[in-house]
């Protein structure tokens, strides 16, 4: 080798010896800087603790006890302290953690996640947020969550929250709202139901009354009274059949369709009520006292007071009747009474009268189902009914209705 | 009084001799055209040039129902001009109410008493007959 080669490569060498000396100055600076800033980031770490753990004894017991789960993260995420109830809902084993929060969020739901974030920081507080999280078990939950952000000396240093597993009660809420729209479903099948059978059976007695007209008018002058009477009393029944398939119908009625609950005057109503119902002369029917006005169905409360009005009317046995109707101002609820001086109720009926079908009286205009329509509407205005009733004397029909 | 040809659709024999007995009980001209379910109607209803003046239509029926006739007879562009008049026993709300929706000139109930049939079917007849009907 020349000499001027050799000098050559020790040039070289010598440049080369340069530069690898600056980039170690150079790594070297940069190490520094790293470690100081390493420094300070665990300096303000530990100031962060001390200051989270700052909290007097009393609110560390709170931290501990609180049944629902508490986390505190950083402005990033990174989870700094957690209690117990944390723990098991976020399913780990113990507290000393080093996670981020975002890690367990459900992949479908960072974007609303990374929102709600800057909502927090923007705002300072997040309140019912419902977001699926996956737990370190691998459990999906739908958490409830409720967050604002830690303030040091005026700059947002850290973030609470309170996470309420919600999974359940989600689940529940669904299985609920099926439930609710499968009873919709088969009340209104019922409904339909009810309105087929009635119009089946209420069909051939209208065959029956025809025939019945038919034969009648056919054979003018060759039936004898005997028979005349008899037809009269197929017509009768056919009324009375008639009657109770509408009773049937209007009782499986009560309860479905639910209307819209409107204030109603009750003074109007039953006074117009009163007006138009029928009311033989010997008997009075007075409202006592002013009816108030609540809230209710206005029709349904209409055939509550008209069944209980006209059956009182229609039990009296004495020359001079009365019904009196009457409030009274309970806390909760009105208390109503209708009172009457008919035959009366022996006591072993008083609760066997509130059930279908059970008239005490067989009659033509009587099918056993109007006290039990009573009943099921007063059930809608979450009132009672009960009564007093001497026989011989007269009954007086309680109930109350919801304000 | 203007004799009307009716189209009676129903499938109870005894609600058809009603109608029947009724007219010529009352004396009245009136043509009766029987049909007993919606399919037998539809048939005699393909005749465009012998259309009744007004239907009489009951509800409940086999087959097709009297809410699904209607339903085909308002959706053909001439029938629908055909005053139909529901005659049923069916106070059902809902029913009540997709029959308006439809479109009907009337909802008749059938009621218990033949003889306030009579008088129902009556005044339906005179009101039909004082009407100008259109003819397609």
């Amino acid at each position: 080798m020349s000499q001027d080669k050799i000098d050559m490569l020790q040039r070289a060498l010598a440049r080369e010896k340069a530069a690898r000396k600056q980039a170690e100055k150079i790594l070297e600076n940069k190490s520094a800087e790293l470690y100081d800033a390493k420094q300070k980031l665990e300096k303000s770490y530990s100031e962060l603790e001390t200051l989270l753990n700052k909290t007097d004894s009393q609110l560390q017991g709170v931290f501990e006890n609180i049944v629902d789960a508490y986390v505190i993260i950083d402005l990033t995420g990174n989870v700094l302290k957690m209690n117990d109830a944390a723990v098991g809902l976020l399913g780990f084993e113990d507290s000393n953690q080093d996670f981020n929060l975002i890690e367990m969020v459900h992949p479908n739901e960072l974007e609303r996640v990374a929102e709600s974030f800057k909502y927090l920081f923007n705002n300072g507080t997040l309140t019912d947020f419902n977001v699926i999280i996956i737990t370190r078990k691998k459990e999906e939950k739908l958490v409830h969550i409720n967050a604002s952000i830690i303030y040091d000396n005026g700059s947002p240093v850290a973030a609470q929250g309170i996470v309420r597993d919600v999974t359940e009660l989600k689940t529940l809420e669904i299985q609920k709202e099926k439930l609710l729209k499968k009873l919709e479903k088969s009340n209104d099948e019922l409904q339909e139901y009810a309105h087929i059978v009635s119009h089946d059976l209420k069909s051939p007695l209208r065959s029956i009354d025809a025939l019945v007209n038919w034969i009648k008018d056919d054979n003018k002058d060759k039936l004898d009274e005997v028979s005349l009477q008899n037809f009269k009393l197929i017509e009768t029944t056919l009324e009375k059949m008639e009657q109770l398939i509408s009773d049937v119908l209007s009782y499986s009625s009560v309860g479905t369709n639910e209307s819209e609950k409107v204030n109603v005057n009750l003074d109007e109503v039953i006074t117009d009520l009163i007006e138009i119902m029928y009311k033989p002369d010997h008997v009075t029917v007075e409202v006592l006292n002013k009816l108030p006005t609540l809230r209710g169905d206005k029709t349904k409360l209409q055939q509550l007071f008209q069944n209980l009005i006209s059956n009182a009317i229609k039990f009296i046995d004495k020359e001079k009747g009365f019904v009196k109707i009457n409030v009274e101002n309970l806390q909760t609820h009105y208390q109503f009474s209708i009172a009457d001086n008919g035959m009366g109720i022996e006591k072993k009926f008083h609760d066997k009268i509130f059930k279908i079908f059970h008239s005490l009286n067989k009659s033509k205009d009587s099918t056993g189902i109007g006290l039990s329509i009573v009943k099921k509407i007063i059930d809608l205005h979450e009132g009672e009914i009960w009564l007093e009733s001497e026989p011989g004397k007269g009954t007086t029909f309680f109930f109350t209705l919801k304000k | 009084m203007k004799a009307l040809n009716i189209l009676l659709i129903e499938d109870d024999m005894i609600e058809v001799m009603k109608l029947n007995r009724t007219i010529s009980t009352l004396k009245l001209n009136h043509k009766l055209i029987e049909a007993n379910n919606g399919e037998e109607a539809l048939k005699i209803l393909e005749k465009k040039d012998e259309l009744p003046d007004i239907i009489l239509l009951d509800l409940n029926m086999p087959k097709i129902s009297g809410i699904e006739f209607l339903a085909i007879l308002k959706k053909d562009n001439v029938l629908k001009y055909l005053p139909t008049i529901i005659l049923t026993t069916s106070n059902n709300q809902k029913d009540l109410l997709e029959c308006y929706r439809l479109g009907i000139a009337g909802y008749v109930l059938k009621p218990l008493k033949y003889e306030e049939y009579t008088s129902k079917i009556e005044k339906l007849l005179a009101y039909w007959s004082i009407n100008e009907l259109k003819k397609v």
